[in-house]
């Protein structure tokens, strides 16, 4: 088990490497150039050249790559410098992911501040998926044939179909500004403003996954509901509840807990189209205005974050299987 | 089948209560203003609460240069001289005079006395010094700074081969002397740029990247709150130079908002100020008579048009830059945003150079464009469409822009006369990357905003062969004419100004007869407010120039009501209410309990 821990995880590594290096080459062979988009339209060509080569970006390819991997892992103690930019990972593990060129901050602080509110949303929104979609899906199953199954066929239909963008524009007019019942925008100051303004970001993501959702568990759990063991549950006299939420649901959860960990990446694209929407200060308005503006640095942060996160909830699914599956375990 | 009936019973309730949801966002009224414009002195008080759709990247005035971090900037830092209110002139602001040398070389700056750092320390001479020098050392990475190279020992200090700004010099506590090594008219309009302004001592002597986050200067406003893609809040500086001002307790600004977020806020009084209107919305609030008089439109300081490369073919003919010129219809490629795209015939805005006198300007004639291209060697024949231009042109422009749209209607204007394009439309770090390389890109899309409301400033920087450079190049055009950079250096440098009004009015003619650029429309802002901000009008020069606006308090308070749902509207008399019309909420209550 230990020897399987080992190689997969050195697999990972080699993942997130293989992925940070690729971004750096696409990055960088781009005919963008940085120091133009910081200097903005109105610079002069000298003014330009002068932040470019404040920024390094007059060196050849390799030696930039040389200098960004080397100082992104390095041994021992802070440098005591004005501008150092690292942190402390782990014992003397230092990681510096350098200095946002537009912002002029650490990349490492922008993604702290930003990965709250991204966990945050990313959470409601696994939960308004996970909690439509299953319990959608069940009932959808143990009626099926009913304008309840068909409603949420329909419903999932166009859950599925419609696009970010214009479920959260919707959401905005109908439930923020029609109804007042939640805020337009924005992030609010405490954590309970916090919660009531991801109410709506969170629906707007969760909508197409509890669709998606709604379908695989309603799927499942048919086919479940027709397994010897549940007519065995049934005919030992368990109750209906007991027999859909004791033995169907668990082991239509299954496909589920795999789909979440695979989604982890959906669930990041939708967030950067939804955290615009919503002005919400997570990684993927970070993410958005980075690409937009080609600050490097930014773009090289999110993605070194999101392929570490992506690989290790991976991860965790393969080791979750384990938990729910005995004959995994083998 | 009861069981059945109930879920077709929930079933349709649900349904309806979308439906209802759904006819709710139907209408395209815009909501009338919140209050009304009373007749109340000005008052002190209030916080003036404005978005925008654009991210803030920094407010260290060394460093920051586009339109929105110079708005809020001019609330945080003062400068010597500044332009007056409403008014293209200049005037002295934290100088209390001004003195220029007869041969335009010395600029002596004497400032007021009293006059304190949002810290609390006074403003001094060696501030100033400190601050310019701040804004040009080596290790500061200013966009402009090469606008001031005019200055004695610039490019020294720049390169770090001068311990100090030789031609920044201090002549006692309150006297700065400025001496550049050839007269220039832009000079003085560059001292208004908060590049230079005055910055606490708490900003080093080098660009600090935390300054950013506590920007500190002499301004009116200080700064209270600043997170990125979130908000700007500034503060009255109570200690401020101007006895009375500002009226303001504060201004926000909220950052990187979307315009259907912006109009809906607008709408409920949660925001006072907008400018980012969609054209659609900016359509509805333009015809709606009830807020006629709560808008205005921003003076357009930019011109744009179509570059063509005249280093690169067919744009090295300059009969076929002509033909391109004459064809393209200004009054028609307006019309895509109507208002807010003007027609435009030259280089230098109406604003800053009106059009008397038969002054020299392209025009729209499809007959001479059709002779220019003749006399380029492609004759085309519009009855038969046989002639023009071969090969297909590539025609650069950025992507979901008006820019877009324009192209896509230049290149039906350019089919009349045998010029096909092709439009590639890429990013803005793209754009700007493509455009500046040298002979990589034919022709597109061209813009330029002032940087103060000189004509050089539409010359010099974009036109001119000094301009040039092989990467980041910002004569799009690589237009590379003698006689024109002869025109400009005199005119910036001639003490005379009629000299260089003439001078200006040659280098326009220029244009119109090499037409690197054809110049079709400029751009421009419409701003709208509700009825209890006072004060404020566009100025002829600084976007959304906030300092002396007020608030009327009550009606402000009547907003704030109005957006709690309690009162939509001041009656006529202020201080009452009329009673909000049916909220959605109660529509979709009575849905709900109909079920």
């Amino acid at each position: 088990m230990l020897a399987r821990l080992a190689k997969r995880l050195a697999w990972a590594v080699f993942t997130v490497w293989a992925v940070v290096t690729l971004t750096f080459v696409i990055y960088n062979v781009l005919p963008e150039d940085p120091a133009q988009v910081i200097a903005g339209p109105q610079a002069r060509p000298a003014d330009v050249d002068r932040i470019r080569m404040q920024l390094g970006l007059d060196r050849p390819l390799l030696s930039r790559y040389g200098s960004y991997m080397t100082r992104l892992v390095r041994f021992g103690p802070p440098s005591g410098e004005k501008d150092d930019s690292s942190f402390q990972l782990v014992g003397p593990v230092r990681i510096d992911l350098g200095v946002s060129y537009l912002k002029g901050r650490p990349v490492h602080e922008l993604l702290g501040k930003a990965l709250p509110p991204t966990l945050l949303l990313g959470a409601l929104a696994i939960f308004v998926q996970v909690g439509v979609g299953a319990i959608g899906g069940l009932i959808a199953a143990n009626r099926r044939h009913t304008v309840f199954d068909w409603g949420t066929v329909a419903l999932t239909l166009v859950g599925i179909s419609a696009p970010t963008f214009l479920t959260g524009l919707a959401l905005q007019h109908f439930l923020a500004r029609q109804t007042r019942w939640f805020p337009i925008d924005g992030y609010g100051d405490t954590f309970s403003e916090h919660l009531h303004s991801g109410i709506l970001p969170a629906m707007t993501i969760g909508l197409f996954g509890a669709a998606y959702y709604t379908r695989l568990v309603r799927d499942e759990m048919i086919v479940l509901l027709k397994q010897d063991y549940i007519r065995t549950a049934r005919a030992k006299g368990q109750n209906e509840l007991q027999v859909l939420f004791r033995h169907a649901l668990r082991n239509a959860l299954m496909p589920l807990v795999t789909v979440i960990g695979l989604n982890m990446g959906i669930l990041v694209g939708g967030a950067i189209v939804t955290e615009q929407i919503f002005r919400w200060p997570g990684i993927g308005r970070l993410s958005v205005h980075a690409i937009q503006e080609h600050d490097g640095p930014v773009i090289m942060g999110v993605v070194i974050l999101f392929s570490t996160v992506v690989v290790l909830s991976n991860l965790l699914v393969d080791l979750s299987y384990a938990a729910l599956d005995p004959r995994a375990r083998q | 089948m009861r069981s059945i009936r109930k879920k077709i019973d929930g079933s349709w309730g649900a349904l309806a209560v979308a439906a209802s949801i759904l006819s709710m966002g139907c209408s395209s009224e815009v909501k009338a203003p919140i209050g009304e414009n009373r007749d109340v002195e000005p008052q002190r008080g209030g916080v003036l609460r404005t978005a925008s759709f654009t991210n803030l990247r920094s407010l260290d005035a060394a460093v920051a240069f586009d339109t929105l971090a110079a708005a809020i900037e001019s609330l945080i830092y003062d400068r010597l001289v500044a332009y007056g209110p409403r008014s293209t002139k200049i005037v002295p602001q934290l100088a209390e005079t001004l003195d220029i040398s007869d041969d335009g070389l010395r600029y002596t700056f004497t400032l007021r006395r009293g006059v304190l750092f949002h810290d609390g320390n006074e403003l001094r001479a060696a501030d100033v010094k400190r601050s310019i020098e701040r804004a040009f050392h080596p290790k500061t990475p200013c966009p402009v700074a090469s606008y001031y190279s005019d200055i004695v020992g610039h490019q020294e200090y720049r390169d770090g081969q001068a311990p100090e700004l030789r031609g920044v010099r201090v002549e006692g506590d309150y006297v700065v002397v400025v001496e550049l090594s050839k007269p220039s008219a832009p000079f003085i309009h560059l001292m208004t740029l908060p590049i230079v302004a005055p910055v606490c001592a708490s900003a080093g002597k080098t660009y600090d990247r935390e300054f950013s986050k506590k920007a500190c200067g002499t301004g009116p406003f200080k700064l209270e709150k600043f997170e990125h893609g979130q908000i700007v809040r500034v503060v009255r500086h109570d200690g401020y130079w101007q006895k009375g001002r500002p009226y303001l307790d504060a201004v926000e600004w909220s950052l990187s908002m979307q315009s259907f977020a912006q109009r809906l806020k607008f709408e409920d009084g949660d925001l006072d100020f907008m400018r980012d209107f969609n054209a659609t919305d900016s359509l509805l609030y333009r015809s709606s008579a009830k807020w006629k008089g709560y808008g205005e439109w921003e003076s357009p300081m930019t011109t744009a048009g179509v570059f063509m490369n005249t280093e690169m073919p067919p744009f090295d003919n300059r009969h076929v830059r002509r033909a391109v010129s004459h064809a393209l219809d200004r009054q028609q490629v307006v019309m895509v945003r109507k208002g807010h795209a003007v027609p435009h015939y030259k280089m230098v805005p109406e604003a800053i150079t009106p059009s008397v006198d038969d002054y020299p300007s392209q025009k729209t004639d499809v007959s001479l464009a059709l002779e220019e291209m003749r006399l380029a060697g492609h004759a085309f024949d519009p009855k038969t469409g046989k002639g023009g231009i071969d090969t297909e042109i590539r025609y650069m422009a950025l992507l979901d822009s008006f820019g877009q749209q324009a192209a896509e209607v230049f290149q039906q204007h350019l089919a009349r006369i045998g010029v096909r394009i092709k439009i590639d439309l890429v990013s803005w770090p793209t754009f700007l990357a493509k455009v500046t390389r040298r002979k990589t890109v034919a022709m597109g899309t061209a813009g330029w905003h002032a940087d103060y409301p000189e004509p050089s400033t539409f010359f010099e920087p974009i036109l001119t062969s000094r301009a040039i450079a092989d990467e980041a190049s910002q004569n799009y055009a690589f237009f590379s004419n003698s006689e024109f950079d002869d025109a400009i250096e005199r005119a910036i440098r001639t003490t005379d100004s009629s000299e260089r009004t003439r001078l200006y009015r040659r280098a326009e003619e220029i244009v119109a007869e090499e037409a690197p650029w054809a110049v079709t429309h400029a751009y421009r802002y419409f701003e709208l407010w509700h009825p209890y901000v006072h004060g404020y009008r566009p100025h002829p020069v600084l976007s959304q120039h906030l300092p002396d606006a007020w608030i009327d308090r009550e009606g402000a308070r009547l907003a704030r009501s109005a957006r709690r749902g309690n009162c939509w509207q001041v009656a006529p008399g202020a201080g009452r209410c009329r009673q909000a019309p049916h909220r959605p909420r109660t529509t979709l209550a009575l849905v709900v309990g109909d079920r």
